[in-house]
This record gives C-alpha cells, structure tokens and sequence, in this order.
C-alpha cells in the first residue's frame, strides 16, 4: 500500500460520470440479495397451483382443460410477477437506509442515479428470471397434458382412423395448446411487472415507511387497471358535474392505464397480436419505466440521508 | 502550503420540522480545517452536530449555508469521494457475502476490477488481521471484524483521507487495541484521519487535534496536547528514588512558591493491565 | 427543496406526463379494440352477476379465471340440470370473455341439445305441447348463443360452423344451415368440408337444387379429395331428381348409394 506520495499514481482508475460496471455491480449485488431472501420458494407454490389446477380439470373436455390451464398459468403468472416486483422493490431502499449499507455505498464515488438504476435492474433481473421459470414450467406442463390427450384421443379414434384424420386430430389438439402469440402475452406480464416495480421504487423514495409504499402501490395498480374507464367517461361528451370532470381528469392524467397491458385474457381467447400493436404497448411500457426511475431519482437526489 | 484535507467554512444546517414552523439548526456556522496527514479528532455530545457535519462532508447531506471541500474539491460532488474512506457507527455489510466479496464489491464501486482489485483486496484483508476469514460469511463476523472489514473497505481505493465513526464502539479492548494499531498505522502512511468518538479515553491516545461540538457550534478547537495540558503543572515521574531522595525533593517544593499537589505510585491503565492479563 | 416541495414537481410531471400520453394512448386503446381486445364490457350489470370480488378481479386483468370459475359452476349446474342458472353463469361467462369461442359453442350445445332434450322429455311436464314448446325455446336459446358469438367473433369460422349444424339438426333449416356453411367456408382456415355441407344443405331446399346440383359438380371436378361418398350420394340423388340429361352425368358407382 503506497504512501499518499503525489508521486504515486493513485490505484483507482479516474472518476467517470457514468459507469455501467458501477451500475452492474450495485444490480448484481441485490439480485443476489434478493435469491438469498428466498424468494423463489414460491416459485414452488406456482408449480403446485399449475399441476394441481390440471388434476383438478380432468373430468372437463380437452378444450376447456387447455383453456383453464392456461387461464389459471398466466393468472397466477401475472399476479406472481406483480407481487414479486412490488415487495422486492418497496424493500430497497429502506432496507439500505436501515442498516446504513446506503451511506457506505453512497460515501464512495457513486452518483446517486447510478445506485438507483442498480437497484432496479436487480429487482427487473429477479422478475425476469422468475418469469422464465414460471413460462418453463407452464409449458412442461402444458406440454404434458397436451401429449396425454394426443394419446387418449387417438385410442379413441381407434384403428378405422385415416392416416389424414390422425393427423387432423393432432393438429386440432397442438392449435388448442401452444400458439406463439403466448409469448408477447408472457412479454406483456412482465412488462406490467416491470412498471409496477418503477412506480414503486418513486413511492419509496418519499414514503415514510415500507408498509406505506406497498399501500399505495397496491391503490395505484387497482386505480392503474380502472383509469381507461375513467379516461372515457372523462372524454364522453355528456361528462357528468364540472367536480366529477376534474376528479376524472385527475385519475385520467396521474395514473397508468394498466388496461393496456392486459393482454393475456384475449391472447389465450385466441387473439393474435399483430407486431406493430405490440411494439407500440411494449414501448410505452419502457417509457413508463423511464418517466418513474427519472422521478425516483429526482427526489432521491437530494434526499437527507 | 498544501491543500487541507478537509475544509469547512462557515458550514450552516438547518433542518425543518415537518407541521412546525420552528427549524432545528444542526450546526451553526462552522469552520474548521484539517490538514493532511493529521487524525482529527471530532467530538460532541450526542445532538452536538457531529453526525451532520460528518455527513455534510460525505455529501449525504446537503448544507443549508457554506462550503465543505475535500483536499480541494466539494464534497456535494461525486467525484470528491474518490480520496474518502468512510467507515459508518456499527457497520453492517450484505450478509450473505464473504469478506473478502464485500471487499470486492466496493472496489468495484470505485472502479477497481479483475487481478489489480483482487490483489489489492487480499493485500487489505491481510493489513486488516483477517486472512483468515476472508472465505467466511459477514453474517459469521464478531464486532471486532466487521469494524476491520469496514477499515478494510474504506481503504479500497487507497483514499488519502478516512472518516471514522466511533470506529471502537462495542468492542472488546483487545479488538479496539488492534484497531488503534491500524489507525496509528494509517496514519504513518500519510492517511488523515477524521474520527468521530464518545470513548475520550482512546480518542486521547491517538488524535493530534480536536474539535469540540457544542448544540452545533465549535466551542474549543486546537491541538490536543496543546488543549489538555494543564499549564502550570508539571508532572515528574521517577524510577528507583529513594525516600531521602524524596524529602529533599518535597523541602525544595515547600521553599519555593509551588505546592506539591500529589505524591502517588503512578498506576498503569486497567487497559494496559488487562490485556496482559489475557495475552500472556 | 422540501420533500413537500418535491413530491408537488412530481405531481406535476407525473400530470404533464399524462397529458402527452393521453392521445397516445388513446390511439393504442383503439388498435387494440380494433384487434377485437377490450371486447369485454364491464359494467355494472356484470358486476351484479359476479360479484364485488369478482369484478375486481376481472378488472384486474384475471378476466380469464373469473370467467374460469364461473365455468365451472356452470358445469356443476349442469350435473343438477339447473338450466336457469347455467343461462346466468352463461351470460356472465361470455361478458367476460367475449373472444373464447369455446364459451358459446358449449353455451349453445348445452341449450340446443341437452337442455332442449331434457326438455321434451321432462317427466314433471304433463302436457306434451308445453313439452314441445320449451324444447324450441331452448333451441332459440342455442342459436341466439351463437348469434351474439358470431358477432363478437366476426374474424374466425368455427360460430358459423356450429350455426349450420344447430339450423340443421335442430330447427330443420336447410336454407338458413347452407348460408351459414357457406359463410364458414370464406374463411382461410375453414376445414374442406364447409363448402360440401354448405352445397348439401342447399340441395334440401325446395327451389334451389339446381343451383345446388352446380355447385356440388364444381366440386366434384375440384378432385379426388371432394369426392367423399356424401357427395357422390348427392349428386347422384339430385341427377335424378332433377332429370339430367344421360350424357351430362357424372357417372356415380351404385355403391355409394349404400
């Protein structure tokens, strides 16, 4: 260790305004964080739910056994992924602050806005991954269903079956079960996550406690899924009162249409989304992300630590 | 005339309560210097503002009034920091990752990465006495550790300045030993030191100069020999006098115009006694 | 700056914020409905039906697994022949997921079918005519099922192919099943068999055969693929029928009259 000799070149490297090793480390660290707490034991519980749902379902026709499965996967998907992102995040910073690892962190050459970007991507990088668990084993065990009702179909059919009817009865049971559309459907969940998981990373940059963060952000994803409702009767020629125009107005404009977002219902109904309305939903869902972590680190930046 | 290390001028907290109208004013026009190459000993009953100028320094607070800079740079600027290792009152670092991670981690915060971080990290875990449990998670570490594992993460980026907060709290006097050791060791390397401590006992044995906290104003200031001696006595400590020795001594004292004050076998302190005790 | 002073700039972006993604929005919110998302209206009609928690839920974006649920009451309904109230959980089912076609073909196969056998035989009804009576009602009830699906699902063949099998087998309405089978097979995915079924029913209708004769010969000349023993049945039947001259005939093996 040298001397602080003004000879010597210090070891640190120059400061630089902006670092994404900086950034990856900070994210890194609370995605590791975050597997300690455990948190994917319930992951468990969504393979339980998933397989159980499927025993559960057997005594109805093999349409309505993939629809429900489907139903009840991406359900329990969407409200995972959305529980998930909100706990995570609502514990950051208190966490942080609580135990001071915020003043060592921040006492070294580490802007503010850098520390928060980190720890969000942590929280994104957990959703993300659970995400894809949760898709895997929804397709595992779609996939098996799919294969148990191939073969009791085609006992069924018996011997007299064509080799053209065979085949008619497969495919009409592979269209039922995997349709790519499921993907952007799956996109679009965790997108929904993932804005959640912004907005309450800016709650908690004021919020006074963690309970209170998880509160609002609660309020705010049930007023988020009801404010096109609101927008349309706001814009409806024959409003209502002026007082009822301004409060429409308000959740109009301060809120998230998190409708937008609810895709899954209709692509499991069989809807397919065509690419430009996808990409249009899925960037504004980033803009989303943006416009909060932004207002997160405004106020976080002067915050009094 | 080099640059200070740290410079405050007429720092200024004020915080607002919140549904009050009065505001609290944490530190009230303070100024003080220190230079590089010093450990400065910062002191203060609690509420004295210690803690907020501390944090104003480390830009986690913003100041209401004033200017803090750190060897010539501001503290509200990011890159200030590269020269400051700070170590907070009762640290506490991620559990789940071993010393020697932990010491990674923040190396990479300051932009230290691959072999040159790893050596350096070995080489401060090594400084610090704990080799040994570099491989052991911070949730197994004792007091005495993690306030060396917090030593060790200050210096990461081998800052020219350390800022200590009540860095020997709750811990047993053979760790607080060690960690004096490490300071005076620091400091004999050129590192200045800002601490921050309640134990007067220890902070007497290490710091040159202190400043003293009052309801956030600098009542005294100065060097600590300087502070603390009493001026008109003088201590005469002897080994193998004789009691005629003595008399003759005390018959000079009563001619003159001194008074003898005291006559007493000089006592080792309970620190040095106790350990000892325990190390033989 | 005060948090206070803070969190009011952030009211006020999160409002400017607002107000630039309002038409965007809006114009997302309308492709979307274009794609035939959002069909589902909630309202508070529905919320009658399902419940508080229900509709939360639903508007929560767990419109599938309210829709789920009630599924299955339906089905448990059905186990206790409890028509009325398979109608209700019917009606609240298809609000929910308008775009399931699966929902109104079952909704209609168990009115048309199964409630309508029930019907006409129920043991509790002495008069006959009144047996007959709620027997049609039920198929009315059927086909209004597919109706409102077919409107909601306009893009997709499969409504209007239930459509022609209920006109045919229940209400008897060759002419009303051959236009229905004729709108199935416009679609590019309807199976081959829609435009044979469709040329089928026609040839039923009084009126029509030759018009019927012409189209089912069109297919037959499509190839080897078309010429299942239905349609050569058919033919044939309407050759003679119809007194096509000797020479014009499609020469049909006497097997297939079997």
């Amino acid at each position: 260790m040298s001397a602080s000799n003004p000879a010597t070149l210090p070891i640190h490297p120059p400061h630089k305004a902006f670092s994404p090793a900086r950034i990856l480390a900070i994210g890194a660290n609370t995605l590791l964080e975050l597997v300690r707490l455990k948190v994917f034991y319930f992951l468990l519980i969504f393979g339980l739910v998933l397989i159980g749902s499927s025993i559960f379902m057997i005594n109805f026709s093999f349409q309505e056994q993939f629809q429900m499965l489907k139903d009840i996967s991406l359900g329990a998907m969407s409200i995972f992924t959305w529980l998930l992102a909100v706990l995570a995040t609502a514990m950051l910073l208190p966490k942080d602050i609580e135990d001071r690892t915020l003043y060592t962190i921040l006492a070294k050459p580490v802007p503010r806005f850098e520390y928060l970007i980190g720890k969000l991507l942590g929280v994104l990088a957990l959703v993300l991954i659970s995400t894809l668990v949760m898709a895997g084993l929804f397709a595992v065990v779609l996939y098996a269903r799919q294969e148990i009702v191939i073969a009791e179909s085609l006992a069924q059919a018996g011997r007299e079956a064509t080799p053209e009817q065979v085949q008619e009865i497969v495919r009409g049971i592979k269209a039922s079960t995997f349709t790519w559309s499921l993907v952007p459907a799956i996109i679009a969940v965790y997108l929904k996550a993932a804005l959640c998981a912004s907005l309450t990373l800016l709650i908690s940059t004021f919020a006074s406690s963690w309970i209170f963060t998880i509160v609002t952000s609660v309020a705010v994803y049930f007023i988020g899924n009801i404010q096109s409702i609101a927008r349309d009767y706001w814009l409806a020629e024959n409003g209502g009162t002026a007082l009822t125009k301004v409060f429409l107005a308000l959740v109009s404009l301060l809120f998230p249409d998190l409708q937008l977002f609810n895709l899954v219902d209709d692509i499991v109904a069989g809807n397919a989304i065509a690419t430009g309305i996808f990409l249009k939903t899925a960037g504004l869902g980033c803009v989303y992300v943006v416009v909060y972590l932004f207002l997160a680190y405004f106020v976080f930046a002067k915050k009094e630590l | 005339m080099s640059t200070p290390a740290i410079s405050i001028r007429n720092l200024t907290k004020v915080f607002p309560i919140p549904f009050k109208r009065e505001r609290v004013t944490a530190v009230h026009d303070l100024s003080l210097t220190v230079e590089p190459g010093q450990v400065y000993g910062l002191l203060g009953p609690n509420g004295s503002g210690k803690s907020t100028t501390m944090k104003i320094v480390l830009g986690l607070v913003p100041a209401s009034a004033g200017t803090t800079e750190i060897f010539g740079r501001d503290s509200s600027l990011v890159e200030s920091r590269e020269e400051v290792g700070f170590l907070p009152e009762n640290p506490y670092f991620y559990k789940y990752l071993t010393g020697e991670e932990t010491l990674r981690f923040f190396g990479k915060l300051c932009g230290l990465s691959g072999p040159k971080l790893r050596d350096r990290a070995r080489d401060l875990l090594k400084l610090v006495g704990l080799e040994n449990a570099a491989d052991r998670r911070i949730g197994g570490y004792s007091k005495g550790m993690l306030q060396r594992i917090g030593l060790a993460q200050a210096l990461i980026q081998e800052p020219r300045l350390l800022v200590l907060d009540e860095p020997t709290a709750g811990v047993d006097p053979a760790g607080s030993r060690e960690i004096k050791d490490l300071i005076l060791e620091f400091k004999s390397r050129g590192i200045t030191i800002l601490l921050c401590s309640h134990l007067l006992g220890q902070v007497q044995e290490i710091c040159d100069r202190v400043g003293i906290l009052h309801k956030g104003r600098l009542v005294r200031e100065g060097k600590l020999h300087d502070l603390i001696s009493v001026e008109n006595q003088t201590q005469l400590i002897l080994e193998n006098a004789s009691p005629e020795l003595l008399a003759r001594i005390e018959a000079e004292i009563n001619c003159s115009g001194a008074r003898l004050l005291e006559k007493a076998k000089p006592q080792t302190t309970l620190e040095r006694y106790f350990l000892e005790v325990t190390q033989s | 700056m005060g948090t206070t002073k803070r969190i009011g700039i952030v009211i006020a972006v999160l409002l400017v914020f607002g107000a630039i993604r309002l038409p965007v929005e809006r114009s997302l919110d309308e492709e979307h409905r274009k794609a035939f998302f959002r069909g589902a209206k909630l309202d508070l009609g529905l919320r009658e039906q399902i419940g508080q928690g229900g509709f939360i839920a639903a508007l929560s974006g767990f419109r599938s697994v309210v829709a789920d649920l009630l599924w299955i009451q339906a089905n448990t309904a059905w186990q206790n022949t409890e028509w009325g109230r398979m109608v209700k959980l019917f009606d609240a089912v298809t609000t929910l997921q308008p775009r399931v076609t699966m929902f109104w073909e079952m909704a209609s196969w168990h009115m048309a079918w199964n409630a309508s056998n029930w019907a006409r035989d129920n043991p509790k009804q002495p008069s006959q005519a009144r047996r007959i009576k709620a027997q049609r009602e039920y198929f009315e009830l059927g086909r209004l099922y597919l109706e409102r699906g077919i409107r909601n699902n306009p893009d997709k063949y499969v409504l209007y192919d239930r459509m022609g099998l209920l006109l045919r087998d229940k209400l008897k309405d060759h002419l009303g099943a051959s236009q229905a089978y004729a709108k199935a097979a416009e679609f590019p995915d309807a199976p081959g068999y829609e435009k044979r079924f469709a040329a089928y029913e026609l040839s039923y209708v009084e009126g029509r055969e030759k018009e019927a004769y012409e189209m089912l010969v069109k297919l037959y000349h499509l190839g080897e693929k078309e010429r299942l023993p239905t349609l050569l049945a058919r033919i044939d039947d309407l050759q003679k029928k119809l007194n096509i001259p000797e020479e014009q005939r499609i020469y049909i093996p006497p097997e297939t009259n079997q």
